[in-house]
């Protein structure tokens, strides 16, 4: 707190951020970068650093000359149907761990914590197993059901942790006024949690939308691959140019910058949040 | 030899000048009350004493010595906060003698200094406990333990007593006043409430947005306020301001107000700079009595009677201007009773409407 | 009232305790999907066997060496990014999200990228450090056993430290900010603050940030999958990576089952030793 020390603190402060913020956006510049360049550009003996020509080349031929539209849609869509589930069953799961003091209450939550143990490869043979069985193998509703095994447990976690937030007095006068408890929820909390509800439901999708174990186990053809898997398996198995690569590295994250540009604003917000004052 | 000084002291964050031109000292176990609203820069000024922040402009000696550019733990100085600050995660032992932890003191004489400034706030028993384990009393206690432990030239309170109950804030107020007896430390109080300011100051600073408004014992700024702010900050209820020209007649100095005349035989200030002008006159529900004889009086009709146990508070409407009178237990007033209220004139305090300073 | 429960529990026991339940069914079993005449209960033949695999043996050594080295950089880094962050200066907004990025991006992404970068023909790292003749020529990071374990945890901790620097910032803003005022006052400088102040408050923040880390680390082998796959030879062979090879390499899933059990319990193993040996339960 001894002001003379503080420009020096600054000085310092912002050095350790720079260097940060280089170490983790610049590799994604590179690729941003490797993504534009002609392939002869890349495959080079001497490194191209600011290349003179620029082509979207390896945008075009990715999006045409590869099935990567497919694999897009096919993301989008686990992506959409599994938010939609976690929304369906976990919001008022959220709520009722939120509002009610039920027994059991302590052990289902910590059984989440104990289910977030159990290796996914544990989960993915019988999981492979029973899709199989209800013929949802290879399936984009499937892969859905699937990633809510891991990622409903994380809905109702954070969407109780922003439902816990909400003042519990606005329900009470709702109810006093004569709504039913259902109602109060929808009318009332939804509204005030909506940032969290938004939040939670961005996580959620991102995290679906990156998912690559499940989705290699759980799809075999190309009707429902998602863009990781499918990606991954034009590297190895037919040696994708590395312009390509990055430009299909590129397209993917795109969903995401955006969405995370979405959450961004309100986790930043807890960033910029001046602390306790005592 | 004043242990504390300012001269000049300003502040500003930016644009907003948050402290103008103080001014001010303390001798050696004095205790200076810093009193104001929230926001009136009292807490800001404290952070500057201590060294917390540093002064735009001005000096700060701690003992003849210029501190401005001292870091806080050379200054000899111990603060006591609003929260208590102590370190939650270690025991009421280690958290009163961290300050000499920190200055490599020797165990043993750290450990006996603890011993008796534990017993001194009688918290020996809690030494083993964490923070979190104790009352809001007992977190007080050792707070000013950790102040008082390494016997700093000066105290500083920041609002220790605003987080209390007020039963226990009472009690509290009580033990501080003692322990500056026994101590003959010296100490700068910052507060809100003038209770606490009147009870513990041998001087009191009211401050109103970052300019001391008067700087005086609390007797004389209760009886002879500088201006209508510390005339309505101290006291409670707060002091009546009736509106009035000033007259005079016969020599003696007249009010002429909306409903009457009001004689001020027994005027303390020189106020012949202001016959003729519009003035207010301010007088403290206490200086108002039942009238008995012909005396200067108020005439009004009552309003609400408010029984407060060992006296009354009437509220009353002198000629569309509200005044409190503070009577006895047993008034027998009513809603809508018609009352004189004789003025203590010796007791009263003129000022310039429009400056609010006291003539 | 536990209606509202059903719908999300319907679903996670299908989903989840069911495949879960099968899969430790599974551990004790023979079950290889492509001799289906072995099939059968089993009993511990498959923990018997892991017993005297030195593959399982090396694979769990590779995973603690993994885990405890990535964990410690990625605290140390989201500590330092936190505390950085914590000073709020002017532009904190901007690099905050700059940090938090590689967090969001997939594996499939993150891996790539790295094996651009670090490329034995290509990669800008390379070319990086040989011309200060830090290397003397390109090095081939993922081919080289010495090497290919050091690369995988810096890419893991690229890709995980956000996760930490965002849950310490959090705890750092739980802090009252007049325990440094008092502290200052008393006459601690910064790093006893940090040390003897700002660490132990946030006992339990940290606890629940590694114990939750250290589980997706066990648990998941994606990069490793995208970047490795347990090469060079066995030098980045971890459990997750082996059970998983076992399961859709090999067919055999009563061993893929048993070394998951082997894993999940490993884990429950860290997680109670870790909150009994850290005094958080203290608080």
């Amino acid at each position: 707190m001894h002001y003379r020390g503080d420009l020096a603190l600054n000085i310092l402060t912002y050095a350790i951020l720079i260097v940060l913020a280089v170490f983790c956006v610049g590799p994604v510049l590179w690729t941003l970068l490797t993504s534009f360049k002609l392939e002869t550009d890349i495959i080079t003996s001497q490194i191209v650093y600011l290349p003179t020509r620029f082509t979207f080349d390896n945008y075009v031929k990715l999006w045409s000359q590869s099935n990567y539209p497919t694999l897009i849609i096919n993301s989008m869509a686990v992506t959409a149907m599994t938010v939609v589930i976690c929304l369906l069953t976990g919001t008022i799961a959220a709520y009722a761990f939120s509002r009610f003091h039920f027994r059991g209450r302590t052990q289902l939550m910590l059984g989440y914590l104990v289910i977030r143990m159990f290796p996914a490869v544990l989960m993915i043979i019988p999981l492979f197993i029973l899709l199989r069985n209800v013929g949802l193998l290879d399936n984009r509703l499937g892969l859905a059901i699937a990633y809510t095994s891991f990622l409903l447990p994380l809905y109702v976690w954070m969407l109780k942790g922003f439902f816990d937030a909400a003042p519990k007095e606005l329900e009470a006068a709702a109810r006093i006024d004569g709504s039913t408890r259902l109602g109060a929820m929808f009318r009332i909390v939804i509204p005030i949690a909506r940032n969290g509800l938004v939040a939670t439901c961005v996580f959620v999708a991102i995290a679906a939308w990156n998912e690559y174990l499940f989705a290699l186990m759980l799809t075999t053809s190309e009707g429902s691959r998602t863009w990781p898997v499918g990606l991954q398996l034009m590297v190895g198995e037919f040696n994708l140019p590395w312009g390509m690569l990055a430009a299909g590295g590129m397209i993917s994250i795109a969903p995401v910058v955006v969405l995370f540009a979405l959450v961004q604003r309100w986790m930043v917000a807890g960033i910029t949040a001046g602390a306790v004052k005592g | 030899m004043a242990t504390l000084s300012l001269n000049g002291v300003r502040k500003s964050f930016g644009a907003l000048e948050v402290l103008s031109n103080v001014d001010l000292e303390l001798d050696d176990g004095g205790f200076l009350v810093l009193l104001g609203p929230s926001g009136c820069g009292k807490s800001t000024l404290l952070s500057i004493i201590a060294g917390l922040e540093p002064a735009s402009g001005g000096d700060v000696m701690i003992g003849e010595r210029r501190v401005n550019d001292v870091h806080p733990k050379d200054r000899n100085i111990a603060m006591v906060f609003q929260s208590y600050a102590l370190y939650p995660t270690m025991p009421v032992e280690r958290n009163i003698g961290f300050g000499l932890e920190m200055r490599k003191v020797a165990k043993p004489e750290r450990d006996e200094a603890v011993q008796r400034a534990a017993q001194l706030l009688q918290v020996e028993h809690l030494l083993a406990r964490k923070p979190g384990q104790l009352s809001g009393g007992q977190r007080q206690r050792v707070a000013m333990g950790r102040a008082i432990v390494r016997d700093p030239d000066l105290f500083l309170f920041d609002e220790p007593l605003s987080n209390l109950d007020a039963k226990l804030r009472v009690e509290m107020r009580t033990e501080i006043k003692r322990l500056h007896e026994r101590l003959k430390t010296t100490i700068v109080y910052v507060t809100h409430d003038q209770v606490e300011a009147m009870t513990l100051g041998t001087k009191v600073a009211v401050m109103k947005e970052g300019i001391i408004q008067q700087l005086a014992d609390p007797q004389t700024i209760y009886e002879k306020p500088a201006n209508t702010f510390v005339a309505g900050f101290i006291g409670s209820p707060a002091m009546n301001f009736l509106s009035g020209t000033l007259d005079v007649e016969g020599g003696t100095a007249v009010l002429d107000h909306a409903a009457g005349r009001l004689p001020l035989p027994r005027l303390e200030q020189d106020v012949s700079a202001a016959f003729g002008k519009p003035v207010l006159l301010g007088v403290r529900p206490e200086s108002l009595h039942p009238a008995r004889d012909d005396g200067p009086s108020l005439s009004g009709v009552v309003d609400v009677v408010e029984p407060t146990g060992p006296d009354t508070h009437v509220l009353l409407d002198v000629g569309g201007q509200p005044v409190t009178a503070r009577l006895g237990p047993r008034t027998g007033l009513a809603h809508g009773d018609s009352i004189a209220l004789a003025v203590d004139t010796s007791a009263i305090s003129l000022f310039d409407p429009q400056s609010g300073l006291r003539l | 009232m536990y209606l509202l429960l059903v719908p999300s529990l319907a679903l996670i026991i299908g989903v989840v305790v069911y495949p879960t339940l099968y899969g430790v069914g599974l551990s004790f079993q023979t079950m290889r999907l492509n001799r289906p005449g072995n099939n059968g209960w089993a009993g511990l033949v498959q923990y018997q066997r892991m017993w005297g695999d030195p593959i399982f043996w090396l694979s769990l050594r590779n995973t603690a060496f993994w885990v405890t080295a990535t964990t410690i950089i990625e605290f140390s880094l989201g500590l330092v990014a936190a505390l950085a962050l914590n000073r709020n200066l002017p532009g904190t907004k901007i690099f905050a999200v700059l940090i938090l990025l590689p967090y969001f991006l997939p594996n499939v992404v993150a891996g790539n990228i790295w094996a651009l970068l670090l490329d034995s023909r290509l990669g800008v790292i390379n070319d990086i450090l040989v011309h200060p003749h830090i290397l003397s020529a390109y090095k081939a990071w993922f081919a080289d056993p010495n090497t290919a374990m050091p690369a995988v945890i810096l890419i893991e901790a690229w890709h995980g430290f956000p996760f930490f620097a965002l849950l310490l910032l959090a705890g750092l803003k739980g802090i009252p900010t007049d325990l440094y005022k008092a502290a200052t006052i008393d006459g601690a400088g910064r790093f006893a603050q940090l040390r003897l102040i700002t660490l132990p408050m946030m006992r339990t923040i940290i606890a629940a940030a590694v114990i939750l880390r250290v589980i997706g680390l066990v648990n998941s082998p994606d990069l490793l999958l995208i970047l490795t796959q347990g090469g060079p030879g066995r030098a980045t062979q971890v459990l997750s990576l082996y059970a998983f090879q076992s399961a859709y390499k090999d067919f055999n899933f009563g061993y893929a089952g048993a070394l998951s059990v082997v894993m999940f319990i490993l884990l429950m193993i860290f997680a109670w030793a870790y909150v009994r040996f850290s005094k958080v339960n203290e608080e």
